[in-house]
């Protein structure tokens, strides 16, 4: 178990996209069969790894990778109940760029012992796994809305260019679409939001001074943050639709990943 | 067995000649009726606006029938000229009609490839008869398998994949935009015929409501009654463009009715996607109104252009599908061979057995205590071996000859040699 790498259920996936793309140009049902096949064997390796050597969730390598676990299991169920949809084209390459920026981000040098054991937790242990799942599932809705967007985009183009809906790649309605960006955004910005307060708690209570406020991560979320109030507040005051939502969440997503490959600045370099 | 097909179809006549030969319900019952008197065997007739066909069977030779007599009798029953007819009319008989009827059933030999009308229409064809009790062993079972080898074809390949038709290729391009067609409302602009179609399609998609819109007001209350909708002053035109999320447009305007410009105030006040579907030749929509995201506008030549695509695609099956009829004749041919010469080679077996069980007792009993239990087995053995391959020649001649219509000369000769008695 410990001799699973990163590279093991990274080519998986990489696989698994291969024959998604191969679908596009010789459609077979048995290759997308396959390409789920490959993400699965992936998906185990991956679990097993995040089980078995515990990365730390609060630093960027950890926590990536717990993101792209998530962003497989998602995959997935799309790949089971959106059958005919090019559905790993879009999920698959947003996974596989997660798992590069934490092979980049480099592996932290705790020991393991300092990543999850949920017995001998303090209370501060307790509002930093709370402070970082929270940023998580808010990182996992930014990344569906993502997903959706740029589906939404193709699907737009497709549309203006009066593509045969038989031809090319095979997606879900506009309206569908729009209602998983919206869900997602709308799931994202309390997950968000509730990440940040704690994580303002956190460092209230933990008395290192306000200097911590300028530190490039909270000021990433924070602006990562604002970026997502302003989006909802076009969505739902300026009742802003459509291409415009979708850009404005890319945007999101983009901030979303600078967040996620900016290390605290306070805890770079060890266990805080 | 002798099968024996003979019709017309829109490859060999022209409509006005199949519609004059076509049965409606209430003749073709008689006319099966005359047919098993005057021709003593099974019938169906396969009558759609297509083609009218006449499969005939009977167990020994149908050599007295012909497409002419068909013709003749067609003639007669239509108070036709059986002379003007016989040209149109194609003949198959044996295997050939049987892989005939699998390729109408399958919708190989339709107008549009892969339409799903003909297996129903066969299917209820077969019905008829076999109400009418003009159905016999033959046909019966040629029918059953040619149904299930049109099933297999439309499972087994993208033969009946997409839209063939304008109307239902509509609804594939408002399926890229919307899901969910519940609270979704329908404008119908104007009242033309081809409208009628698309919103029969788009009806199927069951939502909320349906609007019409026309500068006559009856005909829109007409339209509305018909569809089950709500008429709407053609006043209301722009307001109910700012709200409906799908429209289906078919005035005979000889100028667009939306211009862009009217159509930019509209979309200020709309709040979700419209798709439009501009059917009406001229044009009732400027074109530049399309923007692919807020906008869907399709006119007719978009529509037809899918239509021309699922037709392309069905080509492309045909080859599977030709192969799969294939196997399911070689199927049909070997399954009726099976019930048709079973009981022969069973009275030839079983015949052969108690010769061969009478001589070897015979000699035994002869030849008593010069033989050990060994040899005994070992001449035993060597007369079973003789009589197995002396059945070989006729079973395998008769199992060939079952793609061919002579087998039942064979089957004959088998009889008479043998002195094999029913």
């Amino acid at each position: 178990m410990e001799r699973i790498t990163l590279f093991c259920f990274g080519a998986s996936y990489a696989v698994a996209l291969a024959l998604e793309l191969a679908q596009l140009l010789w459609p077979r049902a048995v290759q997308r069969l396959l390409a789920a096949l490959f993400a699965g064997a992936g998906l185990l390796a991956h679990t097993l790894f995040l089980a078995v050597q515990r990365p730390p969730l609060r630093d960027p390598y950890g926590s990536l990778l717990f993101l792209a676990w998530i962003l497989a299991v998602f995959y997935l169920y799309g790949s089971i109940h959106h059958r005919r949809v090019a559905w790993g084209i879009f999920v698959l390459p947003v996974l596989l760029g997660v798992i590069i920026l934490a092979a980049l981000s480099g592996r932290p040098f705790d020991n393991v012992s300092e990543g999850w054991n949920l017995f001998s937790l303090d209370a501060e242990a307790l509002w930093r796994i709370l402070h970082i799942t929270f940023f998580i599932l808010a990182s996992v809705g930014i990344c569906v809305a993502f997903v959706a967007s740029v589906m939404y985009l193709v699907q737009a183009r497709r549309l203006r260019e009066k593509a045969l809906p038989s031809q090319g790649l095979r997606l879900l309605s506009l309206e569908r679409l729009e209602e998983m960006n919206r869900r997602a955004i709308t799931w994202a910005f309390p997950l968000l939001t509730a990440g940040l307060l704690v994580g303002m708690v956190q460092m209230w209570y933990g008395g290192d001074g306000l200097h911590e406020w300028t530190d490039p991560r909270i000021l990433a979320t924070i602006i990562l943050w604002l970026v997502f109030a302003i989006v909802l507040y076009l969505r739902y005051g300026y009742h802003l639709r459509g291409r415009r939502v979708a850009l404005l969440t890319i945007m999101a997503f983009a901030l979303l990943l600078l967040t996620l490959v900016t290390q605290h600045s306070f805890t770079a370099g060890g266990a805080r | 067995m002798m099968l024996l097909v003979v019709g017309c179809s829109h490859r060999t006549a022209p409509v006005e000649l199949r519609e004059r030969a076509a049965f409606d319900q209430d003749r073709l019952g008689h006319a099966l009726d005359n047919l098993v008197a005057r021709y003593g065997c099974e019938a169906v007739i396969v009558s759609t606006c297509n083609r009218v066909e006449f499969y005939l069977a009977r167990p020994d030779a149908l050599v007295a029938l012909d497409a002419e007599r068909i013709a003749e009798f067609l003639a007669e029953f239509h108070e036709l000229s059986a002379a003007k007819l016989v040209p149109y009319l194609y003949e198959y008989r044996g295997p050939k009609a049987v892989g005939h009827l699998f390729r109408v059933a399958a919708s190989l030999d339709s107008m549009i490839v892969g339409e799903g009308q003909i297996a129903g229409q066969v299917k209820r064809a077969y019905e008829v008869a076999h109400e009418r009790g003009t159905v016999g062993p033959i046909l019966h079972l040629l029918f059953q398998h040619a149904q299930q080898a049109a099933k297999r074809v439309r499972r087994e390949t993208g033969i009946a994949r997409g839209h063939a038709s304008v109307s239902s290729a509509a609804v594939e391009y408002v399926r890229q935009v919307f899901d969910h067609f519940g609270g979704k409302t329908i404008l119908v602009i104007g009242a033309g015929k081809m409208g009628e179609l698309t919103l029969r399609h788009l009806r199927d998609l069951r939502p909320q409501g349906i609007w019409v819109t026309n500068r006559s007001a009856e005909k829109a209350n007409a339209v509305a009654a018909a569809c089950g909708g709500k008429a709407l002053p053609w006043v209301q035109l722009d307001e109910a463009l700012a709200k409906a999320d799908i429209v289906l447009s078919t005035t005979g305007a000889t100028e667009p009715i939306m211009t862009l410009e009217r159509y930019e105030k509209i979309r200020a006040r709309r709040s979700g996607p419209v798709v439009i579907l501009d059917i009406a030749v001229p044009r009732d929509f400027d074109p530049r109104i399309h923007d692919g995201d807020r906008t869907c506008l399709f006119n007719i030549d978009d529509l037809k252009r899918i239509r021309e695509q699922t037709l392309q695609d069905r080509l492309k099956h045909v080859p599977s599908a030709e192969a799969i009829l294939a196997d399911e004749e070689r199927r049909f041919l070997k399954e009726w061979s099976r019930r048709k010469h079973g009981p022969v080679i069973a009275r030839l077996t079983q015949d052969l057995e108690a010769k061969r069980q009478a001589i070897v007792q015979q000699l035994l009993a002869r030849l008593n205590g010069r033989f050990t239990t060994q040899d005994r087995t070992y001449i035993e053995g060597a007369f079973r071996l003789l009589q197995n391959q002396f059945l070989h020649g006729p079973i395998s001649a008769l199992t060939e000859e079952a793609h061919e219509s002579g087998s039942h000369t064979l089957l004959e000769a088998l009889r008479k040699l043998f002195r094999l008695q029913d």
